[in-house]
């Protein structure tokens, strides 16, 4: 029985298509993990509780709060964070451009809850109307902006994005 | 309560049942973490063990079998709302399930299973499940057990969590030609709810024939006005009625939480409004 | 993008996106949190659960046994090596109470969350695990919560020693207050109780203390808004030089006040790393952050009105719940709710009065407003309630009340001078925005089915830019402007920016001045040791003396080029032009790198016309400003005086009390645009800090002043659901003594959208005859509200 039990755990994560190995405390959230084993500090902190959507990633393809993710939990996963969206060349991708280009964001702390969500909104829907772009960024909290400039740079990320498909 | 927690990984519910045997108190079963983390990151809880359930495969999935429906424990809340089977015969729970909170991330990794063992007040789930008269199969040491949602909220001993593994949830597919509602009042967007309802109605030509109403977020625990409200059967819905409805279900509140979302008297008054509300919209829908 | 306007050529006036975007797109910005050292240490601090007690004994060892805890600092050990933390605004320079105020509780709390511990750890959570095992013996003592209660006779006494629980109290006005009242056909009063709500900007507040033995000096990283007035704090508390302290403030995740100094962990990483010789972080949890309160105030306004509405006369003895004492600035915040009095209107016979009680629950911080969102409420909900008592509408009777455009510069009864306004104009404009009439039909129609459909207005006039005499809020900034050798320009400010994009307002002014092109442009601030002298971010100064500054010190560097440029093209100097990097006499071109190469390398023959390098500092005073009290004794600490006019439409479900925002609209006098794109971000986002406000958010306390709000599922900030549509127009005055006119845009809206919000729910319910003038206005009390007023009420027949 005893033998079930592990002390610290291996994971094998792949984040932004880079794999690594570690062994880490059973107790430690995705986000301290990135923060501090993988030193992206993309990813923020703002609560630790979920409310603030700061800390989101994309894990396999979907967007979740690193701060109560339990890293232990994601033996293998693919993980994307704000800095995978750059492309590799170092080109800012459709939905950073829009969102810098219209003031999506002020002091960008919530920036990587905004992007991946509206990354995930993107993938499945090229024409977001108001009431789903607020679905999709129901998790996340904007002290900043009013939300205004936000929403425009939704819009404007899923033009830029069809824009560039074609 | 320890610094350096043991990590348990169990491959199928026979190791399941071994390691929450073993284990004495202070392990404590980890699904989406959505529910445990807060408080595990803020120090409030320091579990000795977590028991990862997610390699579990017969906690996961969705199935329909001898005219019920299984969920598993491990299915996300997205899975839940998005899910065709339960679309098409449980669209009650298909609906509640996207009411939840959090965002799209707590809909990609918070479960059905951590959800109802949270038993939480202000949660979305337990009053669906409990006006469609869910069942859950439970696992502990002595084995699996089948018993009514109702039942098991009710035992304070259930042990859930720690000693005992919630391994899915049966549902009968809802009536053709029912109808339903959720209702779920909110101060503000990212407000919990401060009252909720479920309601599952079937007519006979506009005369009520079955009424299930379930009242969430009131107080400690949803509060089934079925039985209270049961003489509405065989009667057409009216203004009188939905009067006598809302303050039948307010009355039931025995105990209404007074907290953050607002105080009992107020809370004490929404359960008739989100009854009452709740009984409407279904009504509208049923044929 | 944004409004474009391009009534002049050049940056200025443009939607331009910021030079400082790119980094947070990228997830490469550098926020305090980011930054780590080998070595580093984590604080985690034990805090008072009581509101007020004695500290008998603290027992730390049982936290020192913990593996990974490097030290255990009290109170007790901690005032060996350090002293108390200077107040920012000292309530002494103005004849007030000053109580002391240290890192760490010496002997007594007086307040829920006060430290009185600290750990630090090789981890945070090891750190956060070993404060849970000291034990401190507290002797409770009975705490005061409420203002009414503190000011009882025989109220315990706050802080120890005190006569009284206060801090000072503040007469303000003139005129013949006695006369307007006994002349006035009647006299309304409105009660308007504003409650404790905080800023809560994502980003925490986070220190990192990094003492170097070497030069025996100290870094300290943080979340800081003000880095050369707290260099000097830090000075005191750690008993060492300013020149052996460098403040840094990378970039800032949002800040509304919350980041001015006076917090105790400031120092105390500080000095918890000379002690250990090892960097020490602190990162402060959202459950510390929700202890830092504001803005709650309880007023009772009379206003002594004519029987068509003109106002002859305000009287409101106000008092200010601002907690227990503390370092930070935010008690000031209740000065200006009075001093701001009576706001955008033309009353002269005013007798108001701040009363500045100490109470134990946690003090203050400045947020944003700075107590004149307060005086917005206080006004505009009177305004309202003295409207329908006298069955007027209640915006012809603000526009009745206005000062007119041509009264500018006005003195106000308090001492303020107004520099410039449209007041009615502006109204008007936000009005028009929204199509307020239409709405006004569209209510009719909704009250026919059973909806309530509410608009409600508010004005805010907000002076910004404010400086304090004896203190170190300063109205005045400094900039250098550097052109290197190859032509590009860097920018070091002594303002700081909160992340609300003055940094690229800076630059477009520099641009402008200087006639390059925008992105050769970087603008370096918050750093003691590389920026010029300044104070840094509050009061929506950064734009108008770090640009003005700017300005100055781009027009002397352009000089420069200009000089050498004309020695090179052999022209005359007055025929050069250089615009967005060309620099041009005639049909004669010559490259910006050319000339700048030439002012670093040809010192002794054509450039011998000017002194290198190309750089200069200057130094931006706005006028209007008067510290030497007039003969009232009243001074005038602002320069500038921005102003603005809202329009809220709500919808209210009368079953629940659930108030809804369906339409918002906004117009704003902030003197000059330099960026719409930017201007209009900082009034969206005030807005929402004031739906927030006027709809939910709350801090609240059990009766032994024991917090009860804890985390973002209690304190509730509005989502991108809550925000309906806000239309924002512009009507600027410019301000005649700032720089291009400019007057501020970043601290605006707090007070009067959410007092457009308050009225456009009362307005909804005015068929039930409900008047709410306590905030906020949540459901259930909207609801409480309906309630009672159907009780009292039962013969109106409501549609
Ligand atoms: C910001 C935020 C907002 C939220 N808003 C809402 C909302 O509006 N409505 C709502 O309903 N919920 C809300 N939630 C809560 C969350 O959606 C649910 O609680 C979620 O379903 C929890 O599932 P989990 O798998 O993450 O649970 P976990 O955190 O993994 O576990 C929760 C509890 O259940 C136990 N547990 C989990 N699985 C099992 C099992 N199979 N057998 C036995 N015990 C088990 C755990 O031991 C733990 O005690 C919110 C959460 C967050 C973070
Ligand atoms: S830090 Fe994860 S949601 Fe706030
Ligand atoms: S931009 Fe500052 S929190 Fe969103």
């Amino acid at each position: 029985m005893e033998d079930m039990l592990e002390d610290t755990v291996l994971v094998n994560l792949r984040v932004n298509g880079k794999l690594h190995e570690l062994e880490i405390p059973a107790h430690k959230s995705l986000l301290d993990l990135l923060r501090e084993d993988l030193n992206m500090t993309g990813t923020h902190m703002g609560c630790m509780t979920g409310h603030c959507g700061a800390c989101t990633v994309s894990i396999d393809g979907r967007v979740a709060k690193s701060c109560i993710t339990l890293a232990a939990t994601l033996s293998r996963a693919k993980i994307t964070t704000i800095e995978g969206l750059t492309e590799e060349d170092g080109t800012l991708s459709p939905i950073q451009q829009a969102f810098w280009d219209e003031a999506g964001f002020q002091c960008g702390y919530c920036a990587p809850g905004m992007l991946m969500c509206t990354a995930e909104l993107l993938e499945s829907n090229s024409d977001p109307s108001d009431s789903e772009i607020e679905t999709a960024l129901a998790g996340n909290l904007c002290r900043c902006t009013g939300y205004q400039s936000l929403k425009r740079a939704v819009k404007a990320a899923a033009v830029k994005a069809k824009e560039k498909a074609s | 309560m320890s610094l350096y927690p043991a990590f348990a990984r169990p491959r199928d519910l026979g190791q399941a049942a071994e390691i929450m045997g073993s284990l004495s108190t202070g392990a404590m079963i980890i699904a989406g973490g959505q529910e445990l983390m807060p408080s595990v990151n803020y120090g409030a809880l320091m579990p000795e063990v977590y028991i990862d359930v997610g390699q579990i495969a017969a906690l996961k999935g969705i199935s329909e079998e001898a005219g019920a429906i299984q969920i598993g424990s491990f299915t996300v809340h997205r899975d839940v709302q998005n899910n065709d089977l339960i679309q098409s015969k449980l669209p009650l729970l298909s609906y509640a399930a996207a009411q939840i909170g959090g965002g799209m991330q707590v809909h990609n990794r918070g479960t059905i299973g951590g959800n109802i063992v949270a038993m939480h007040p202000l949660y979305d789930i337990l009053p669906s499940l409990l006006a469609l008269g869910a069942e859950v199969d439970v696992l502990s040491d002595v084995g699996e057990v089948r018993v009514a949602l109702a039942d098991l909220m009710k035992d304070a001993r259930h042990g859930l969590g720690s000693e005992s593994l919630l391994v899915r949830v049966h549902l009968k597919p809802m009536m053709p030609g029912a109808g339903w509602s959720y209702e779920k009042l909110k101060i503000t967007a990212g407000g919990y709810g401060s009252a909720n309802a479920a309601a599952i109605v079937t007519l006979d030509s506009s005369k009520i024939t079955s009424l299930r109403v379930v009242v969430g977020a009131v107080s400690a625990l949803p509060v089934d006005m079925s039985d209270t409200l049961s003489d509405c059967c065989g009667q057409a819905w009216s203004a009188h009625l939905a009067e006598e409805v809302e303050a039948r279900s307010s009355a039931e509140i025995k105990e209404p939480l007074s907290d953050h979302q607002g105080d009992g008297e107020w809370r004490r008054a929404m359960a008739g409004v989100m009854a009452r509300g709740a009984i409407e919209a279904a009504i509208k829908k049923a044929g | 993008m944004g409004e474009q306007t391009s009534e002049t050529e050049g940056y200025v006036g443009r939607s331009v996106r910021t030079i400082e975007g790119r980094g947070p797109v990228m997830g490469k910005a550098t926020y305090t949190n980011d930054i780590s050292f080998p070595g580093q240490l984590h604080a985690h601090i034990l805090r008072s659960p009581h509101a007020a007690a004695n500290i008998k004994s603290i027992d730390t060892s049982g936290a020192e046994k913990v593996a990974g805890v490097v030290r255990v600092v009290t109170g007790a050990e901690a005032a060996k090596y350090i002293d108390p933390i200077p107040h920012y605004i000292d309530p002494a320079v103005f004849g007030g109470r000053s109580a002391t105020i240290r890192c760490l509780a010496l002997d007594h709390v007086w307040c829920f969350g006060q430290p009185v511990a600290v750990v630090v750890a090789e981890d945070k959570r090891t750190a956060r695990y070993a404060v849970s095992r000291i034990t401190v013996d507290y002797e409770v003592t009975t705490p005061v919560i409420d203002v009414e209660d503190a000011l009882k006779d025989g109220a315990p006494m706050v802080v120890p020693g005190w006569d009284a629980n206060m801090i000072m109290e503040v007469p303000f006005g003139s005129g013949d207050v006695e006369q307007a009242f006994s002349s006035a056909d009647r006299v309304i009063k409105t009660d308007v109780k504003v409650h404790r709500f905080s800023t809560q900007p994502i980003e925490t507040r986070t220190y990192n203390g990094v003492y170097d033995a070497g030069t025996d000096s100290i870094t300290l990283h943080g979340t800081v808004q003000n880095p050369h007035p707290l260099r000097n704090v830090l000075s005191k508390i750690l008993r060492m030089p300013e020149n052996k302290i460098r403040v840094h403030a990378p970039v800032i995740g949002g800040a509304f006040g919350m980041k001015m100094h006076g917090h105790p962990e400031e120092g105390m990483v500080c000095f918890l790393s000379k002690l250990i010789g090892q960097p020490v972080k602190w990162v402060e949890d959202r459950e510390e952050c929700l202890l830092i309160g504001a803005r709650e105030q309880v007023h009772s306004v009379e206003l002594a009105v004519t029987k068509d509405g003109m106002i002859l006369g305000l009287r409101d003895h106000y008092l200010a719940n601002t907690g227990a004492p503390s370092s930070c600035p935010g008690w000031g915040m209740a000065f200006l709710t009075g001093l701001t009095m009576p706001g955008p209107y033309s009353v002269q016979n005013v007798d108001v009065q701040l009363s500045a009680v100490v109470t134990n629950k946690p003090g203050w911080n400045a947020s944003r407003g700075y107590g004149k969102e307060v005086t917005a409420l206080a006004l505009e909900l009177s305004v309202d309630n003295a409207a329908r008592e006298l069955g007027i509408d209640p915006v012809d009777m603000r526009m009745k009340n206005f000062i007119k455009k041509d009264q500018f510069p006005y003195d106000s009864p308090t001492g303020l001078i107004y520099d410039s306004g449209d007041y009615a104009g502006v109204m008007q404009k936000a009005m028009d925005a929204i199509g307020y009439d239409e709405w006004k039909t569209k209510q009719e129609e909704a009250l026919k089915e059973g909806r309530y459909i509410g608009i409600g207005v508010g004005f805010e006039l907000t002076p910004e830019g404010g400086t304090l005499p004896g203190t170190l809020v300063g109205g005045y900034d400094s900039s250098t402007v550097r052109v290197a050798p190859d032509g590009s320009v860097r920018v070091l400010t002594g303002v700081t920016t909160p992340g609300s994009g003055n940094p690229t307002g800076i630059a477009q002014i520099v641009a402008d001045e200087l006639g390059v092109r925008l992105d050769t442009i970087e603008v370096v601030q918050g750093d003691t040791t590389s920026c010029p002298y300044g104070f840094g971010n509050s009061s929506g100064r950064s734009t108008i003396v770090g640009g003005g500054s700017a300005a100055k010190a781009a027009v002397e560097v352009r000089e420069k080029i200009i000089k050498v440029a004309a020695a090179l093209m052999e022209v005359d100097e007055s025929s050069v032009t250089m615009k967005e990097g060309v620099i041009a006499s005639g049909d004669k071109i010559i490259d910006l790198e050319e000339v700048c190469y030439a002012c670093y390398t040809r010192a002794y023959d054509v450039g011998s016309v000017i002194e290198p390098p190309l750089e200069a500092t200057a130094m931006f005073k706005p006028g209007l400003v008067r510290h030497t009290p007039n003969e009232k004794g009243q001074i005038n600490p602002y320069p500038s005086y921005s102003n603005a006019a809202y329009v809220a439409i709500s919808e209210v479900d009368v079953n629940t009390g659930v108030v809804k925002l369906l339409k918002f609209s906004v117009a704003h006098d902030c003197g000059k645009v330099i960026n719409p794109i930017l201007v209009e971000g900082q009034a969206c986002g005030a807005i929402m800090f004031g739906i927030g406000a006027a709809l939910a958010e709350n801090i609240t306390f059990d009766e032994n002043g024991r917090q009860l709000t804890k985390s973002l599922m209690d304190y509730v900030m509005p989502r991108i659901g809550d925000v309906p549509s806000i239309t924002l127009t512009h009507h600027d005055s410019p301000n005649p003594v700032n720089y291009k006119g400019l007057k501020g845009a970043g601290e605006a809206g707090v007070g009067g959208s959410a007092a457009a919000i308050v009225n456009s729910v009362n307005n909804a319910l005015s068929p039930f005859g409900v008047m709410m003038t306590e905030t906020p206005l949540t459901a259930p009390r909207v609801w409480s509200a309906i309630q009672a007023a159907k009780k009292a009420q039962p013969q109106r027949k409501v549609a």
